[in-house]
């Protein structure tokens, strides 16, 4: 299980396209992610679920992995979301 | 992978779809277009239609989600598939969901190569997608 604590930046917050990307990014990996923000969660394998969460820039999102490939897959998602996001105060942290 | 056929009145949305879902979902995704009639009118064609869903068909044997406008869309459709054996038919699924929406999401579970029923659930979520954010 890893975990990644992010906060949004791009002003348009995690609109379609790049939504797109990460539901892409997120399916070449084995384990299971999903995406928090606030109360609510989605998986990061859909991207009806992952639009229906509305990230609105300036949002505090954590991206958790569970599976054999779960550190990569963050790293892969945090490459793809690029300038999109920054690490939240708390720093990413590991468990 | 899974391929899509984008069925429109128009072959300008069904055009512009097409450039819509591969910009979101990549370039690598199998979309065919059947779009207005034969002499470039507003309307459907059923022979337009089964040429698109055969070059999905033959694009792969994961199989081809076909999604489409409104109104006499569905008759053109329907004779077109009469062209296809029980094997292609069963390879083939028709989806409910709105064009637009229903492309998008279904092309970007495509391009991660979900199955047919993967891929016809997510168009089929585009029904109950909110345009505007509730909060």
């Amino acid at each position: 299980m890893a975990e990644l604590h992010l906060t949004v930046l791009d002003p348009a917050g995690l609109h379609a396209r790049p939504a797109a990307q990460v539901v892409r990014t997120a399916g070449r990996f084995l384990s299971r992610i999903t995406i928090n923000v606030g109360d609510r969660t989605a998986d990061v394998k859909s991207l009806i679920a992952l639009l229906g969460l509305t990230i609105r820039p300036g949002a505090e999102i954590t991206l958790a992995a569970d599976g054999p490939d779960d550190d990569a897959a963050l790293a892969a998602l945090l490459t793809e979301l690029g300038a999109a996001v920054q690490p939240s105060q708390s720093d990413a942290e590991q468990t | 992978m899974v391929g899509l056929v984008l069925i429109s009145h128009s072959s300008s949305i069904a055009d512009g779809l097409r450039d819509m879902v591969l910009q979101v979902a990549g370039s690598d995704v199998i979309v065919a277009t059947a779009g207005g009639t034969d002499d470039g009118r507003l309307g459907t064609s059923a022979p337009r239609i089964a040429a698109a869903i055969r070059s999905t068909l033959e694009g792969g044997p994961d199989g081809t989600l076909i999604l489409l406008d409104l109104g006499s869309a569905a008759l053109s459709l329907e004779l077109a598939l009469e062209e296809f054996d029980a094997d292609e038919r069963a390879r083939l699924r028709v989806s409910e969901a709105p064009l637009v929406e229903g492309a998008v999401l279904a092309a970007v579970q495509a391009s991660v190569g979900a199955t047919l029923d993967e891929v016809a659930e997510a168009a089929a979520g585009a029904a109950s997608m909110q345009k505007m954010p509730t909060d």
